[in-house]
């Protein structure tokens, strides 16, 4: 995701405030994967993902005019409303982790693909157990971990998504990859 | 950095480039329809406010013509006589019956006769007259007692107003 505001964003919004199809389409196209892939990073859920990703969209066709880019880019604005999303939507769930055991959950199915080679299901072990540790992560921690090390953000950027001063961001940016960090040892520990 | 952070970090690499990149293409779907659904509601509630500016000009034409004062009752022959050109002299003889305009029989769009405006008869005679096209909702054909489903209330017609030498509205005529 560009971390600038573009010209074009400005215009595509004021045409998606008179409800142009095409610009509204552009607009999606343009910022559909971050969203979709930040819900699903904070949720483990594709469930949550697509309606957390419908739900961004649809709040930006009811009030593309009302957005200030004195208050922070699209990317920001987006990220913040989708993390105000998932929050509602984990506390109304059950329990996330769940998802990932689910064999028929979509991560589950990415991580089969690779079963053939044992060099990629060490990989896919890897990353599979890191995901589930950054989705154990508390909401606060996880999310500046999906903006700051999944989605690449400046602090700037995600303080401003997520309403909170840098250094806020900071702190807990190194709280979160502390605790990751030791939930990996732990369970390279288990692992010999 | 140490040697755990390494692997974390590129774990966190491993997997930012991990599972699926983008939302379901049903999705884009589902929300072009949202936003079509959005913009014809828009329109509809653009024409309400439309149509609900064009009665409320109606009604205050027509509360102003009820408060005017009294004057010798013309007849509506007048009015139907006057309906025919865009500016015609006072009636001389008995008026003929309401025919369609003549100009707009040459056209490709034909207009039914005037309905004269509640209590029209009370204002003076017509002198001159001016008629002037604009866009009415359908609702405003049950002002003049023509049934009107509520499905096509909100949708607009073309309607001519008729207006005497001091600019009050005497009928109106749907275009067709």
């Amino acid at each position: 995701m560009s971390n600038s505001l573009t010209n074009g964003d400005g215009d595509l919004l004021r045409l998606i405030s008179r409800g142009d199809e095409i610009a509204f389409l552009a607009f999606y196209r343009r910022y559909q994967r971050p969203v979709y892939r930040f819900a699903l990073q904070m949720s483990g859920q594709p469930e949550i993902a697509e309606e957390v990703t419908q739900d961004v969209f649809m709040l930006v066709m009811g009030s593309a005019k009302k957005y200030d880019p004195k208050r922070g880019s699209i990317p920001a604005y987006l990220y913040g409303v989708a993390r105000n999303f998932v929050l509602r939507r984990l506390e109304q769930e059950r329990p996330y982790l769940t998802a990932l055991d689910d064999p028929e959950s979509e991560y589950a199915d990415v991580a089969a693909d690779g079963q053939d080679a044992l060099a990629d299901l060490t990989r896919n072990e890897r990353v599979d157990s890191l995901r589930k540790a950054v989705l154990a992560l508390p909401p606060a921690y996880r999310e500046v971990v999906v903006l700051c090390d999944l989605h690449e953000l400046d602090y700037a950027e995600v303080a401003s998504a997520l309403d909170c001063a840098v250094g806020t961001i900071r702190s807990r940016l190194h709280r979160a990859r502390a605790l990751l960090a030791e939930k990996m040892r732990a369970e390279e520990r288990c692992a010999v | 950095m140490n040697d755990n952070d390494q692997k974390l970090m590129e774990g966190l690499r491993g997997l930012a480039a991990d599972g699926p990149r983008e939302a379901p293409a049903w999705l884009e779907e589902r929300l072009v329809g949202e936003l079509r659904r959005q913009s014809r509601v828009r329109r509809r509630n653009r024409w309400l406010g439309v149509g609900a500016l064009a009665i409320a000009a109606v009604l205050a034409v027509t509360v102003w013509v009820r408060t005017a004062p009294v004057v010798p009752a013309p007849t509506m022959a007048h009015l139907r006589t006057a309906a025919a050109v865009k500016t015609v002299e006072p009636p001389q003889t008995t008026p003929k019956p309401a025919v369609q305009s003549a100009a707009y029989e040459r056209g490709a769009e034909v207009a039914i006769n005037f309905y004269p405006l509640p209590d029209a008869d009370d204002l003076p005679p017509i002198e001159s007259a001016t008629i002037v096209r604009v866009q009415l909702p359908m609702s405003s054909l049950r002002l003049m007692g023509l049934p009107v489903s509520d499905d096509r209330a909100a949708e607009s017609i073309q309607a001519d107003m008729l207006l005497g030498q001091d600019g009050l509205a005497r009928g109106v005529r749907f275009v067709q």
